[in-house]
């Protein structure tokens, strides 16, 4: 076995190894590759940014935890910029493992121990406010704040349940729920997660079906981009913008190009693409999951376009282009 | 304390998991049929909590107006079981029957509008207008040119020889191919994403070694 034949029938189980030490010392040595965001993500952040506490979004958890790697950190940036916009947001799951993605996703942006928190004030908490009649924002926050409470000084604002916050969780045949909630949003989902019922919440009063929604984004590693676009966009006019896996971007970008869609985040490329107009535009301190991660990305990809290198140059100047089998393993 | 014993599990069964890496071994067994149940579980304790209950349990057990409708759905729901009897697994064709049956009527025209006309009428788009600049008249024709070429790679009806035919259907294998080799790079950045989310759950969540 010549030395271009050892070298394609190497051990895999080394491939394995040099990728995961890839994947792990980027870490301890940050690069801070530059990330530049793409037309496809700043059409989303642009759309969002359009919108105040007067509209209201739809933010779909349409994946299982398999590709949370990638979905969760656009699903996680995009609350982020709702929350900090005050704009209300229906959450929802195309798949039942989606609905406790969801639940996560708020967890992260609410946990005290992390930078750029949203304070969470639960349904019962602000009753008595509600009690009083008021129900925008700005007047909800203000009443809040006149009852003694402050903002902790790393939080970056409040999320009131009911008003910024809807968990609507799982429902199945979602593109029959898409259509339904043309109608009426609370026919399909009467409550939310928690039970409170819809109709109480200010913010369904605002916005009663996906006719008075002004976007609707879906975090998918499923179908649900098609369900959206078909049932959402095509029926209703809807907006619809996807975070999508990598292996489904390149089916997706069609609907980019027909205008179906406002944009798409695709990969933890897009993710992170999406962290950076966040932290550059003040909303948050520090980048995401997506952005440290994309270094380690970056120095992985390098690794594999070198070992694609090598073993071509290793399979034709082994002359193997002209043989019918190699030996050993392969 | 339990979340601290919930990482502690997660990261087991994460290296259990890509302990297949070296060879197969028992604990990637068992966390993959793990995985497995545990997801099948939560499927069903979700779909009964958000589903079952709100929607059919309840509004039968309190007696709503109408609520005699819901056994409608209810009896083809139960229908779908009858599969595991063979005696009487023909009556499970009478769910399938009717969900085909709606999900063809309610999904038929909306379908071939969001994915076959509207994308036909993306591709009518002038190759060339005064004041457009060049990058975007190449997207253009490369675009229109690309389509129609992956059209003729999958029209059967002729032979693929001659300058229309066997050139436009070898333009459109090159056109499928670049699409191929698109989908192909975006599946490794996609796989690589998902160790580094493990990866930054073990060193991060898990060890904090990381931030």
């Amino acid at each position: 076995m010549n030395i271009w034949e050892k070298m394609l029938n190497v051990d895999r189980r080394w491939i394995f190894l040099l990728i995961g030490i890839a994947c792990i010392v980027p870490f301890f040595i940050p690069l801070g590759l530059p990330i530049l965001p793409s037309a496809e993500v700043i059409g989303i952040y642009d759309h969002i940014e359009g919108l105040g506490p007067d509209n209201a979004i739809f933010v779909g958890f349409d994946f299982d935890p398999g590709t949370a790697a990638e979905n969760m950190p656009m699903g996680v940036a995009v609350l982020r910029h709702a929350f900090a916009r005050n704009i209300p947001v229906f959450v929802t799951a195309y798949t039942p493992l989606g609905q406790g993605m969801a639940a996560m996703a708020v967890e992260e942006l609410t946990n005290e121990s992390s930078a750029d928190y949203f304070e969470y004030v639960n349904w019962e908490d602000w009753a008595a406010i509600r009690e009083q009649g008021i129900t925008d924002r700005a007047g909800i926050e203000e009443a809040w704040t006149a009852e003694g409470n402050s903002l902790p000084e790393n939080a970056r604002g409040w999320i009131f349940e009911g008003r910024d916050i809807a968990l609507l969780g799982y429902l199945p045949y979602f593109h029959l729920v898409i259509l339904g909630m043309s109608s009426s949003i609370a026919s399909q989902f009467p409550t939310d997660i928690g039970g409170t019922p819809l109709e109480e919440m200010p913010m369904y009063q605002e916005h009663k079906s996906l006719r008075e929604i002004d976007l609707a984004v879906t975090n998918a590693g499923s179908s649900a981009c098609v369900a959206w676009i078909t049932y959402g966009r095509e029926k209703i006019g809807l907006p619809v913008a996807f975070g999508v896996t990598a292996v489904m971007a390149t089916d997706y970008y069609i609907y980019i190009q027909s205008g179906q869609t406002v944009g798409q985040m695709g990969g933890l490329r897009g993710a992170a693409e999406y962290e950076v107009l966040l932290h550059d535009n003040g909303y948050s301190k520090e980048y995401g999951k997506a952005f440290v991660g994309m270094d380690v990305q970056n120095i992985a990809h390098l690794l594999i376009i070198f070992l694609v290198v090598i073993g071509n140059i290793a399979f034709f100047a082994g002359g193997f282009n002209k043989k019918t089998k190699l030996k050993g393993r392969r | 304390m339990t979340e601290t014993i919930g990482l502690w599990v997660a990261a087991l069964f994460t290296i259990g998991i890509y302990s297949f890496l070296y060879k197969e071994n028992p604990l990637y067994r068992l966390s993959e049929h793990l995985v497995v149940g545990i997801s099948t579980g939560f499927g069903i304790a979700v779909t009964y909590a958000q589903v079952l209950k709100p929607k059919l349990i309840e509004p039968i057990l309190s007696g709503e107006p109408n609520a005699w409708l819901l056994f409608v759905p209810a009896i083809l729901g139960i229908l779908y079981i009858t599969r595991f009897f063979p005696s009487v697994g023909w009556l499970s064709r009478y769910p399938m029957a009717f969900l085909m049956g709606a999900g063809m009527g309610i999904g038929f025209p909306l379908q071939m509008k969001a994915q076959v006309l509207r994308q036909l009428e993306a591709s009518l788009i002038p190759l060339y207008e005064t004041g457009m600049s060049w990058d975007i008249a190449l997207g253009n024709v490369v675009m229109v040119l690309g389509t129609l070429a992956a059209l003729i790679y999958f029209f059967f009806s002729k032979p693929h020889k001659g300058p229309f035919f066997g050139t436009g259907s070898k333009i459109g294998i090159w056109v499928i191919m670049v699409g191929f080799g698109a989908t192909f790079g975006f599946t490794v950045m996609g796989r690589i994403s998902l160790l580094i989310g493990r990866i930054q759950f073990l060193l991060g969540d898990w060890l904090h070694i990381i931030k």
